[in-house]
């Protein structure tokens, strides 16, 4: 199987503050790659990096990501602009905050839908509620007619990912979607996604600092520390001999909280 | 430390008015109110740097002088509103409950009136005099204090040191001064250079209209009240007053800045 | 969005009843009697005024009760008569209104037609070039005493350039004009008067577009819009400006009393007869009743003025306009 997405030496920094410091990882079709590490790590900036969405104090130094054959960081503004959304899609950590205050949220995931898409607003209009119906959200049409901050979090992820999968991308990159979610919320949406995927067929990206949760998803996982990937494995491997000190370090975390 | 730009030269400049002011009488070449009836209307000159007024009056001298009361009136007016907005907001935040909400109200309604009509309303009445000036402009500038303090006591007041403080006895009146006050200074300082560029401003345009500080008596906005039947004769008199004014406000303004970045 | 409204309407009770108080409160400030029957300090009312005066004000009467008449006259808007030529106070202000009014409109719009651009532009790149030259100019807008440009204007456009009219609403020979040319002298006569006062709210609302923009510009929800492959023009000028455009309304709402203020200032220099130099004149001539009602007046339309804005802000801002459920 050939690789969707290839990441090869990577390197960002904030000044002259390195973030992101010569990483390298592929994933393949349809395949769950976890990226864990503590918060600090350069987790999120890498997942911004990757379609260069990144704040603008920061600085893509060197580094190449060829997703489907095309060096995305070579392109210009336009081209990945169009490459975002359709074919790379991102959910985020707090989903009340990443969708905007002020329309609702009908009107924006029919944007991300007309964006991509051409269609009619009737027609996009459908295909958001089929959306919504999709990440099984039950009133669809009241929802709909909401405003972000009218929804619960664990609803406002549901529709955040509705929004992203509009256009049935290729990868899917989230980013901590559920550390801001309760427990039993949090389990919800990760079932969500894992039955999404399953249906739609796209590969994952998925960031976390929670090894518990890679456990469950996981075909693969790089553990990052300190802007650099120190150790990438597959799934019964990293738990049976894990290799470096983080690595033990957030099993050791992982442990402690199972015992609780 | 950083280097400031804002504030070292913000500083000069109003050091600079400020020597000019006290030592009026060393710096300025003639008497400010000398009629010199042969020099009417003299463009600047190597005998009057800055010409002279429709009465032969030097204008460096009477601008030398007006620096006195323009500085004296906007850092005494803001001296009382300091005062009074700390004092009020201190009661405000440390307090709470019915007084709270009472000072708090009466901020609401004062803020209702455009400063100006209020002004020109008092003096109306009380004639216009450089006390009553800078009494009035005191009286109506302490509202921002007043929240500014209150909403920093607010945030303090369930701090731990101040429960400690509180645990071992202390008076009210030692808490606030003693630890709930100083944190509470630096914004109110910002606020308070701040305050005595408009209060400045607001004074050179009450004597501008001629309800402010009243001739003979030179300030910057009395001045230029012959500013206006000179336009086109005489431009020395419309220039010099309100750069002067200018240039102090954007000092005060400039030391604000600075210590807004000092405190952080 | 009910609660809120009748919680903010409920709130000016209140503030009516306190600026009434302070009006009144300013009219008792002479020391000793009320200042309106004050001889000393008004030689210009004669004896049969003051009697009038005393009768008007009830002021053989208690306090409270003279508080309480003078109000029930407010709420017919009877303002009494002015001083100086017997008018009542009422037309006379009344005659005055719609060029203030025309002359603060212009200058908002002008000011927000201008500040809102500036700021965005300014947000996009800060400490740009750009950005550096209008931060420059917003701190020199706040420092230059706006009488003081209105002067040099004068001169420049006015007498050096002989381009614009310095004084008046309308040129001399008005009355020969035909219609479009006497709407071409009045704006011709506006044009300083509003591009001068203007510089104190440009000033203002540029700082403050800057901000909020380059505050909106950061949130989570731009990051989000940037990955769903918006272009950057929609995520700046719509998902971006919509968010930073929701507080002006409020800014909008608190610039009313500087405008206001601004118009007794400008109105004197240029000569134009609106609230502003009818108030100043009112002071000039110690015509109270005129004073008073000009102040409870434009306190009251301040208030106002902060309500609708409050309740234009619930309007735009969804988080209000629909509370949590």
């Amino acid at each position: 199987m050939g690789h969707l997405i290839e990441v090869n030496d990577l390197r960002v920094s904030f000044g002259a503050t390195p973030a992101v410091d010569g990483i390298s990882f592929q994933i393949r079709e349809n395949e769950v790659l976890v990226l864990a590490g503590e918060s600090g790590s350069g987790k999120t900036v890498t997942a911004l990096a990757l379609t260069r969405i990144l704040p603008a104090s920061a600085r893509i130094v060197s580094g190449s990501v060829t997703f489907r054959g095309q060096d995305l960081l070579a392109l210009k503004e336009e081209g990945l602009a169009q490459t975002r959304g359709r074919d790379i899609a991102y959910i985020f950590q707090e989903p009340a905050s990443f969708l905007n205050p002020v329309f609702t949220i009908g009107s924006q995931i029919m944007e991300a839908i007309i964006l991509h898409q051409a269609r009619t607003k009737q027609d996009a209009r459908k295909e958001a509620l089929a959306l919504l119906g999709l990440v099984q959200i039950k009133e669809p049409e009241r929802v709909f007619a909401s405003y972000p901050h009218q929804l619960s979090g664990g609803m406002n992820q549901r529709v955040f990912t509705a929004m992203s999968l509009a256009c049935r991308p290729k990868l899917l990159i989230a980013d901590e979607p559920t550390t801001a979610l309760d427990v039993t919320v949090e389990s919800q949406i990760v079932k969500l996604l894992m039955d999404l995927k399953k249906t739609l067929g796209f590969s994952m990206l998925f960031i976390t600092h929670n090894l518990a949760l890679a456990k469950k998803i996981a075909d693969r996982v790089c553990v990052m520390y300190r802007g650099k990937i120190v150790e990438e494995a597959g799934m019964p491997a990293l738990f049976a001999r894990p290799q470096h000190f983080h690595t033990k370090e957030l099993i050791a975390a992982y442990e402690k909280i199972g015992k609780l | 430390m950083k280097k400031n730009n804002a504030l070292a030269i913000g500083i000069t400049i109003i050091a600079f008015f400020g020597l000019v002011a006290i030592f009026a009488g060393m710096c300025a070449p003639y008497e400010p109110s000398a009629i010199d009836q042969n020099n009417l209307l003299m463009p600047p000159s190597l005998h009057h740097p800055l010409g002279t007024d429709s009465l032969g009056r030097d204008l460096l001298s009477r601008m030398i002088y007006g620096a006195r009361i323009s500085l004296a009136v906007g850092i005494i007016a803001v001296g009382i509103a300091t005062l009074l907005g700390v004092f009020l907001g201190c009661v405000a935040g440390f307090y709470g409950g019915m007084i709270d909400a009472f000072i708090m109200r009466l901020v609401d309604i004062i803020l209702c009136f455009p400063t100006l009509f209020l002004i020109l309303a008092v003096v109306a009445i009380l004639e216009p005099s450089i006390f009553n000036i800078m009494v009035i402009i005191g009286l109506t500038g302490w509202m921002g204090t007043a929240r500014l303090v209150r909403s920093e006591i607010l945030s303090l007041k369930e701090r731990e040191f101040v429960q400690a403080a509180r645990a071992i006895g202390a008076s009210n009146a030692r808490i606030i001064l003693r630890h709930l006050l100083p944190h509470a200074m630096g914004p109110v300082l910002v606020s308070a250079t701040l305050g005595i560029g408009s209060a400045i401003l607001l004074e050179s345009g009450l004597s501008f209209l001629g309800l402010g500080v009243q001739p003979p008596v030179p300030s910057w906005g009395n001045i230029l009240i012959e500013a206006k039947s000179t336009l086109g004769i005489a431009w020395w008199i419309t220039v010099f007053p309100g750069l002067a004014i200018l240039v102090t406000i954007l000092g005060f303004n400039l030391i604000s800045e600075g210590l807004k970045k000092e405190i952080g | 969005m009910l609660t809120y409204l009748s919680r903010r309407l409920l709130a000016i009770l209140p503030l009516l009843f306190g600026i009434t108080l302070i009006s009144f409160f300013v009219i008792h400030l002479a020391p000793g009697r009320p200042a309106v029957v004050d001889q000393t300090l008004n030689p210009k009312i004669s004896l049969e005024v003051k009697e009038r005066l005393v009768k008007l004000y009830g002021l053989d009467k208690p306090l409270h009760i003279q508080y309480l008449n003078w109000l029930a006259r407010l709420a017919r808007f009877d303002f009494g008569r002015s001083f100086t030529d017997d008018r009542l106070v009422r037309d006379k202000i009344i005659e005055r209104v719609p060029l203030t009014l025309a002359i603060n409109i212009l200058s908002l719009v002008f000011i927000f037609a201008l500040a809102i651009p500036i700021g965005v532009r300014s947000s996009l790149r800060p400490s740009g070039v750009f950005d550096k030259g209008m931060t420059f100019l917003v701190f020199f807008g706040f420092a230059v005493p706006t009488f003081w440009l209105a002067l040099l204007c004068m001169n420049l456009f006015g007498i050096q350039l002989g381009w614009l009219p310095i004084s008046g609403i309308k040129s001399l020979d008005f009355e020969y004009f035909g219609f479009w040319q006497r709407c071409l002298d009045v704006c011709r006569h506006l044009v300083l008067p509003v591009a001068v006062s203007s510089i104190g709210g440009l000033a203002a609302i540029t700082r403050y577009m800057r901000s909020s923009m380059g505050e909106a510009l950061q949130q989570p929800y731009i990051y989000a819009a940037r990955a769903k492959g918006l272009p950057r023009r929609q995520v700046v000028y719509k998902h971006a400006l919509r968010n930073a455009l929701l507080p002006i309304v409020t800014i909008l709402g608190l610039s009313i009393p500087g405008l206001l203020g601004g118009s007794v200032i400008f109105e004197t220099i240029f000569s134009l007869p609106g609230v502003g130099r009818l108030f100043y004149e009112a002071v000039m001539m110690r015509d109270y009743n005129l004073i008073m009602a000009e102040v409870v007046l434009v306190a009251v339309l301040t208030m106002l003025g902060n309500l609708i804005a409050d309740i234009a802000y619930a309007y735009v801002d969804p988080r209000i306009r629909y509370e949590k459920t």
